[in-house]
């Protein structure tokens, strides 16, 4: 399995723990990436509030035209660059004026882009590409006993609805969960906002938007939240103490990226479970599958 | 009649405003809705809105010039893409939130937080092609003054200090994209285009 991979600003940074799980935990089930030389940033969900809808579209097919020669279907973990991407990339498919335009801007740079690619999440690959079965066949220490969260978050099964998961209640995020030996919780707010980017100017949007997903999951008795997103991750882990400061909580939710976990059922390296960057710690509930520091 | 804040006098429409709005790259969807509500009990920051998206659009269709330059809609909106999915009229409620961000910024209306952070956010992308946290801060904290840096230091900092010490905060920015120069003739380009498709 060949896949272009855009990792998107922040598995560079804040999101660290992702690249390196993802990586391993890709390599360990014969995914091979190749990173799209030289791309740039998808725009995340603030370009489009500044410079417009159609100008970021163009900033973003950029990526896809640096792409198009591996003739790899692009595979994006983040959900923002996923929204962003796929959105760029169906239109270049079904929108004739739009593509007219966007084939125009792109040639003022010597560029072009004809469309053949897929934008796929990191989901959709793991379920529909990968398959279950091949990836329970990969589990070395199963999982069993610990108590999952999933959290899809927004874009992830929203931006094209019904296409790989359901947009309110996704199941395919739960069946990775299972596939490694852990019971995922039912967790109604699975797909529920998270405060993305207003953790920066209104800090206390976030901290409420959190709380609600962390009591969810411990009303469900869950250990740890599992996230797919590197914006969630990191509002549900590194604002969890204004969190707890705000709405008078006592105990810590450990909120971990898939990939990491899959890289401990699959009994990969601990240098591809990543743990030490994250914020709150997973030890404890990790304890017991012989994870330590 | 159950408000005592709604005036008896003529309500006076500002068609030309209207006429603006729906001349944005998704305004025209403006027009579709029917005022069923379901984006207002979908959004997941509604009770931080002065005005649901519902609202607002019924607003923008009387050209409501000044309230919709007061209001906080659009900048609350977190993109999760709740209403875009349930909306029974197909607007793309999102889309036309980045349109009205869009427009108050280019109107010169940058006092709140939130434009703040997007155009920080955003010279970030233009000047090297791909974000960098760090700048984007100070780029923020620039704008927004020393009143919000007092307010924030202390917060800010147990956090900053936390992700550093997890090696998930960067001291030094990602080398720019090396074809730069075309990612912002790309958005130069798209911009003209768009203006020319307006004029027309």
């Amino acid at each position: 399995m060949k896949y272009s991979f855009y990792p998107g600003c922040s598995m560079e940074a804040t999101a660290v723990p992702y690249l390196k799980s993802f990586e391993a935990v890709a390599h360990a089930l014969g995914i091979e990436l190749k990173e799209i030389p030289d791309w740039n940033c998808c725009g995340a969900t603030v370009a489009s509030g500044v410079i417009g809808d159609y100008p970021a579209q163009v900033m973003t097919s950029r990526n896809l035209a640096l792409a198009e020669p591996h003739g790899a279907d692009i595979v994006v973990p983040c959900s923002s660059c996923y929204m962003n991407l796929a959105i760029t990339n169906r239109k270049f498919k079904e929108d004739g004026h739009f593509r007219q335009m966007a084939d125009e801007a792109l040639a003022s740079v010597g560029m072009k882009y004809g469309g053949s690619l897929n934008v796929r999440q990191i989901i959709d690959v793991m379920v529909n590409d990968v398959g279950l079965d091949t990836i329970k066949s990969k589990v070395k220490k199963p999982l069993t006993g610990l108590r999952v969260a999933g959290y899809v978050g927004c874009q992830t099964p929203r931006v094209f609805p019904w296409e790989f998961d359901d947009p309110e209640q996704p199941v395919f995020f739960d069946k990775i969960i299972e596939a490694l030996g852990a019971t995922p919780v039912k967790f109604p707010v699975k797909a529920r906002c998270c405060g993305s980017s207003h953790s920066v100017a209104q800090p206390e949007i976030t901290a409420d938007s959190c709380y609600n997903i962390i009591t969810s999951a411990q009303d469900d008795q869950a250990h740890l939240i599992a996230a797919v997103c590197p914006m969630c991750q990191l509002n549900l882990d590194a604002y969890q103490d204004l969190v707890k400061e705000r709405h008078k909580l006592k105990t810590s939710m450990p909120v971990l990226f898939f990939t990491q976990l899959m890289a401990i059922a699959m009994d990969l390296p601990p240098d591809a479970w990543a743990l030490k960057h994250n914020i709150v710690s997973p030890f404890t509930a990790l304890a017991k599958f012989g994870v330590g520091k | 009649m159950t408000g005592f804040n709604v005036s008896s006098g003529p309500l006076k429409y500002d068609t030309e405003f209207a006429r603006e709005i729906y001349s944005l790259e998704n305004g025209h969807h403006i027009k579709k809705c029917m005022q069923c509500g379901m984006c207002e009990v979908s959004c997941a920051t509604r009770k931080e809105m002065d005005y649901s998206p519902r609202k607002m659009f019924l607003l923008l269709r009387t050209g409501q010039r000044e309230e919709f330059f007061k209001s906080n809609t659009m900048w609350m909106c977190s993109t999760c893409l709740m209403c875009k999915v349930r909306c029974p009229r197909g607007v793309p409620i999102v889309d036309v939130m980045h349109d009205l961000k869009c427009y108050a910024i280019s109107k010169g209306y940058t006092e709140r937080a939130q434009a703040a952070f997007y155009q920080s956010f955003w010279k970030e992308i233009w000047s090297r092609g791909k974000q960098f946290e760090g700048g984007l801060m100070a780029r923020y904290y620039l704008k927004r003054g020393w009143k919000d840096i007092r307010k924030d230091a202390f917060r800010m900092k147990d956090m900053g200090l936390t992700m550093l010490k997890h090696g998930r905060m960067p001291l030094m920015p990602p080398k720019s994209v090396k074809g730069l120069k075309d990612v912002q003739k790309l958005v130069e380009v798209a911009k003209a285009q768009l203006q020319k498709g307006a004029d027309r």
